[in-house]
């Protein structure tokens, strides 16, 4: 954006000077007539065409279809949000997704980039290729418009695992819970989870039964509060996950793992969730 | 079905989409309608959106017990498998051991499949059904084993025959 202001400004000056050939040109002008003098060498355009869902629920009878911008990339910042919000700001107001802190700490942005689940924040825009950049919502999930998933069943289901510290007993020195090192260890990989729901939807056993499993993305959470040496339910947790339906749907596929814009790895949380329910500690 | 809708049946989808959402039931691929054999239904949200989902029946049979009766019976099928081919002798009692375990293991790998591809809440009718059908087919597997060890060479012969013919 910056540097689409900075030529926006350039020629703006030139356009003034044009005008006023005999002009005498102060001081505060010497570097923009500099610049000026040296800008004949503009860099070529480099286009990039972005493809875009697009469903409107106030036409809900007509097809979902796939939208075309192109876009200079010179002109863009180096990410896929970036190209959307100059989309947006530029192109067509009605594009619609979510973002929010754009640095991939809010979870917001998660999308079907190049057929990857991902954050749009934190995907570059594909350098080596020509090809053009397809983006779709997160699949199988019911859309509410254009880029932006219903998420209420994921939230739902991450509310069902009670995912907060429950115990019965005071601390002992009547201010904090303490852990030791080890055990605090213990919860890396794990507390860093955004749920942006990328790992979810990229799971083929979420697809079918996200109604009844949970998927990676709460089952990760869930372990966190199970590997928690501070919480004392951790026997009601395992009973809540004691179906065919909530934990064992997993059948280790991996696509979580493969997904995760954050770097976790929650098929390893769900690998030692089975672990802990099948050795009994 | 997948024509074209006229504009009178495009009209009625949209209308009875806007009541779905008066009644709050989130908007979905409400499309032309499509040609797939078991298109996906509206989304349904049951209880308020602050209502967590509800947890299942506790049952470890289904759950931890069955799991790791899975891992053994899959485990246990690799010495069941390679003992007899390597120790050279054939003994009745390890084929029985090999065909049921393999009928069993093959038996829960198929209820699996039948559980993810069916759910239970959407087609509990066609869950039903091939449930059944699988069970059936178990059994029409188990009784032919059993023959098969009886009355001919067995499992083990017969995959050694067919290794040298």
């Amino acid at each position: 954006m910056a540097s689409l202001r900075s030529s926006c400004l350039l020629g703006a000056s030139s356009v003034r000077t044009a005008l006023r050939p005999g002009a005498r040109i102060g001081a505060a002008f010497t570097r923009s007539m500099a610049s000026v003098s040296e800008v004949p060498a503009q860099p070529e355009a480099k286009l990039r065409s972005f493809q875009i869902y697009r469903w409107n629920p106030d036409t809900p009878s007509e097809k979902p279809r796939l939208q075309t911008y192109t876009l200079d990339l010179n002109k863009t910042g180096p990410m896929i949000l970036d190209a959307l919000i100059r989309i947006k700001n530029e192109l067509d107001p009605t594009v619609t997704f979510r973002r929010s802190c754009r640095e991939g700490i809010c979870g917001s942005c998660a999308m079907n980039i190049n057929g990857q689940n991902t954050l749009a924040c934190l995907c570059k825009i594909p350098l080596d290729t020509a090809a053009d950049v397809k983006i779709y919502p997160l699949p199988h999930t019911y859309v509410v418009k254009d880029l932006v998933p219903d998420l209420t069943h994921f939230y739902k289901q991450y509310k069902s695992i009670k995912p907060y510290l429950q115990r019965d007993t005071p601390a002992e020195d009547g201010k904090e819970y303490r852990q030791s090192k080890a055990d605090r260890k213990k919860l890396d990989g794990l507390y860093e989870c955004i749920l942006c729901a990328c790992c979810s939807t990229s799971c083929p056993s979420y697809w079918w039964n996200s109604e009844e499993y949970l998927g990676p993305a709460i089952l990760l959470q869930s372990y966190r509060w199970l590997a928690d040496s501070r919480d004392e339910r951790t026997a009601e947790r395992k009973t809540n996950l004691e179906n065919s339906m909530s934990l064992y749907r997993c059948h280790t596929i991996l696509n979580c793992t493969k997904a995760c814009p954050k770097g976790l790895n929650p098929g390893l949380a769900v690998a030692e969730i089975k672990k802990t329910m099948a050795l009994g500690n | 079905m997948g024509g074209r809708p006229s504009a009178a049946t495009r009209g009625a989808f949209a209308k009875s989409s806007f009541q779905s959402q008066l009644m709050g039931v989130a908007a979905f691929h409400n499309t032309a309608r499509r040609s797939a054999i078991l298109p996906p239904g509206p989304q349904r949200i049951i209880g308020t959106v602050n209502d967590p989902a509800p947890v299942p029946e506790p049952s470890s049979a289904h759950g931890s017990y069955h799991w790791s009766f899975e891992r053994l019976l899959a485990a246990g099928l690799v010495p069941l498998i390679v003992t007899p081919f390597a120790s050279g002798s054939l003994n009745p009692a390890t084929d029985a051991i090999l065909c049921s375990v393999l009928l069993l293991h093959s038996h829960m790998g198929f209820q699996s499949v039948v559980i993810d591809y069916i759910p239970q809440k959407t087609y509990p009718g066609l869950r039903k059904i091939f449930w059944w059908l699988l069970n059936a087919a178990t059994v029409t597997v188990g009784v032919g084993l059993y023959e098969f060890e009886t009355n001919d060479v067995g499992i083990t012969e017969a995959v050694k025959r067919i290794w040298r013919a």
